[in-house]
């Protein structure tokens, strides 16, 4: 918290724990694979962060296809969190990672507690694990509990995983709850360091010439893209409300425009998801224009765009250089 | 049957660009299928047969996914691309209407295309209706590195047949139609076991039911022919990121990505019972 706030902007954001982001501006888990797959067509060093494809205990070849559906202005995916598995992440990945400006954030995935704690005891300490993001919304039911679904059962996973790991922890939350501000609470009660809002929403696409869902399965698929930016504005602007850590906002974002917005909600910084799969360099755009627009206004930090309070019985600022 | 996943290369995107491309020709073929030139001199120059295209049909997110297509034509020299498709839903409706001068994102070349013999070979190549899409291309470029090429096009009816006049290579063409209207009736596979004989690789595209006979065939021929088949799977990125194009190969989970090992893969590493249970790639 500096005395005499710079007179330019400072585009890090600091999401706890150590990890600064050298902006505000990453990609979501699941859109852009483990960096390397993009290397070669974006100038990836210059994103805020990557957030992994999920990471589970054991390498999982996925769902039987098929997997993706378009839907108006959206997309559903039940790719089934088809990864390696830890060990080759920690083993072959991170250390190509260790050399990247770009911080890569881990996204761990499990269908139980010690799973989750396996995959971040075998991160922790690991040189180009900049931190990990707890996906506690995966489609896997452990003994019929989702534990995104529970703030109870969501604090617990949080806790055991804040024993097993120093690492910063984010939780990326399940949008698909009565109230995803009590889920938030609870898991930065129970140590989390931030809160990534939101993962997908459940939704379904129906083939009339088919005459059943067109995804396999259940045939619902989690729905990304331009159609849930509104909601995952609800979703973030009711986490502002809930919590003093720092939130991530993710959800819909194609422009600088819909980043600026999730700023004024108060996100701390966003993930670009879907929009990649449109257009690979999207981050970067969206990146660029925030600049270019801080810049116009003469914004010094993010957070100067909020307009939404910090709950009453905050502790203060905690968030962010010159915050 | 199986060949592990992992024996499947993967493409690499350092030859891929994205870039604004103006069209300059609308070729409506009939039977709502059409030919699209596209003014991409840095792809034209990079692309291989085989390999395909993410086309952004329209600035707004709707449809929110770029459409994937194998590339039909590249001229270096003219520094234009071709596309030819179907109409089979919002995107390719989008494409069919565009005008010349109209601008369009392009995303190539990707994937894995067609391998070329190394030396004088004679090469069959099958298509079944808008499959022919990648064989302009693969025909020209066979024939430059001195093959002969003999192409077997076959459709439902006359006038869903890629005009053969357009190919645009030296190559000898047998066609088919389901309906008899123009050359022998029947399907493909009625009139490849004899081609075979004169052949010593075979590329084919097409529907999945088509390509899963004419591996059959190809692998009980009396001397089997090596068959490279291009495959189409619903996609999101086209990159190898959203990891949606999984394809069956090999055994029970064995999968490979349409857009990173695909779109052609060698027909025995493909699992055509999983393949063909698959509903249409367009219906999805």
């Amino acid at each position: 918290m500096t005395a005499a706030a710079p007179a330019t902007l400072d585009p890090r954001v600091d999401l706890g724990r150590g990890l600064v982001l050298p902006n505000p501006v990453g990609v979501a888990s699941g859109t852009f694979g483990y960096g390397f797959e993009l290397e070669q067509l974006v100038d990836i060093q210059r994103l805020g962060a990557i957030f992994s494809k999920g990471t589970t205990p054991r390498s999982r070849p996925g769902n039987r296809p098929p997997r993706v559906a378009e839907t108006t202005a959206g997309m559903l995916n039940a790719i089934g969190l088809q990864n390696p598995g830890v060990e080759a992440v920690a083993s072959e990945y991170a250390p190509r990672w260790a050399g990247w400006r770009v911080p890569v954030v881990v996204n761990v995935a499990a269908e139980d507690i010690p799973g989750y704690v396996a995959v971040v005891r075998r991160l922790a300490g690991v040189p180009g694990v900049a931190g990990v993001e707890l996906n506690i919304s995966c489609p896997n039911i452990a003994h019929g509990l989702d534990f995104g679904q529970d703030p109870q059962a969501a604090a617990r996973c949080v806790e055991a995983v804040r024993r097993a790991t120093p690492a910063p922890l984010i939780v990326k939350l399940s949008p698909n709850v009565t109230d995803i501000g009590a889920v938030a609470a609870a898991v930065a009660a129970a140590g989390a360091d931030a809160v990534s809002v939101v993962n997908t929403y459940l939704g379904l696409k129906v083939s009339l010439a088919l005459r059943r869902p067109v995804l396999p399965g259940a045939g619902t698929g989690g729905l990304s893209g331009p159609a849930i930016k509104p909601l995952a504005l609800a979703a973030v602007r009711r986490v502002r409300q809930a919590v003093s850590i720092p939130v991530v906002g993710v959800g819909g974002i194609q422009t600088a425009a819909d980043a600026l917005e999730f700023f004024v909600v108060g996100a701390d910084a966003v993930q670009v998801g879907t929009a990649t799969f449109r257009n690979p360099a999207a981050a970067l755009e969206v990146l660029d224009g925030c600049l270019a627009y801080a810049a116009a206004q003469g914004l010094r930090r993010w957070t100067d765009l909020r307009a939404t309070a910090r709950p009453a019985d905050a502790p203060g600022p905690t968030v962010g250089p010159g915050a | 049957m199986s060949r592990p996943v992992a024996a499947l290369p993967a493409s690499d995107l350092g030859r891929a660009v994205d870039r604004s491309a103006r069209v300059s020709q609308v070729l409506d073929l009939g039977a709502g299928s059409w030919e699209l030139t596209l003014e991409c001199p840095e792809i034209a120059t990079r692309a291989r047969p085989g390999e395909f295209l993410q086309v952004q049909v329209d600035p707004a997110p709707v449809p929110l996914l770029r459409r994937p297509f194998s590339v039909c034509r590249a001229d270096p020299a003219a520094g234009t691309l071709g596309i030819y498709f179907g109409v089979t839903g919002i995107g390719t409706a989008r494409l069919a209407g565009l005008t010349v001068g109209d601008e369009v994102r392009v995303l190539g070349p990707l994937g894995r295309g067609y391998s070329l013999p190394p030396g004088p070979a004679r090469a069959l190549c099958v298509a079944g209706g808008l499959g022919a899409a990648p064989f302009p291309f693969l025909a020209r470029a066979l024939s430059a590195a001195g093959a002969t090429v003999h192409w077997l096009n076959g459709a439902a009816t006359a006038g869903r047949l890629y005009p053969v006049e357009r190919l645009g290579a030296p190559v000898d063409v047998t066609v088919v139609t389901q309906d008899g209207s123009r050359g022998v009736r029947g399907v493909v596979t009625d009139v490849l076991p004899d081609l075979l004989t004169a052949a010593d690789r075979v590329y084919a595209c097409g529907p999945n039911p088509m390509l899963a006979a004419v591996a059959a065939l190809c692998a009980s021929a009396p001397t089997p022919v090596a068959l490279e088949v291009s495959l189409e799977a619903p996609m999101g990125c086209g990159f190898g990121t959203c990891l949606g194009c999984a394809l069956p190969v090999g055994g029970p989970e064995a999968l490979a990505l349409c857009c990173r090992q695909g779109p052609v893969l060698a027909a025995e590493a493909v699992d055509w019972p999983a393949l063909l249970a698959l509903p249409p790639a367009h219906v999805a």
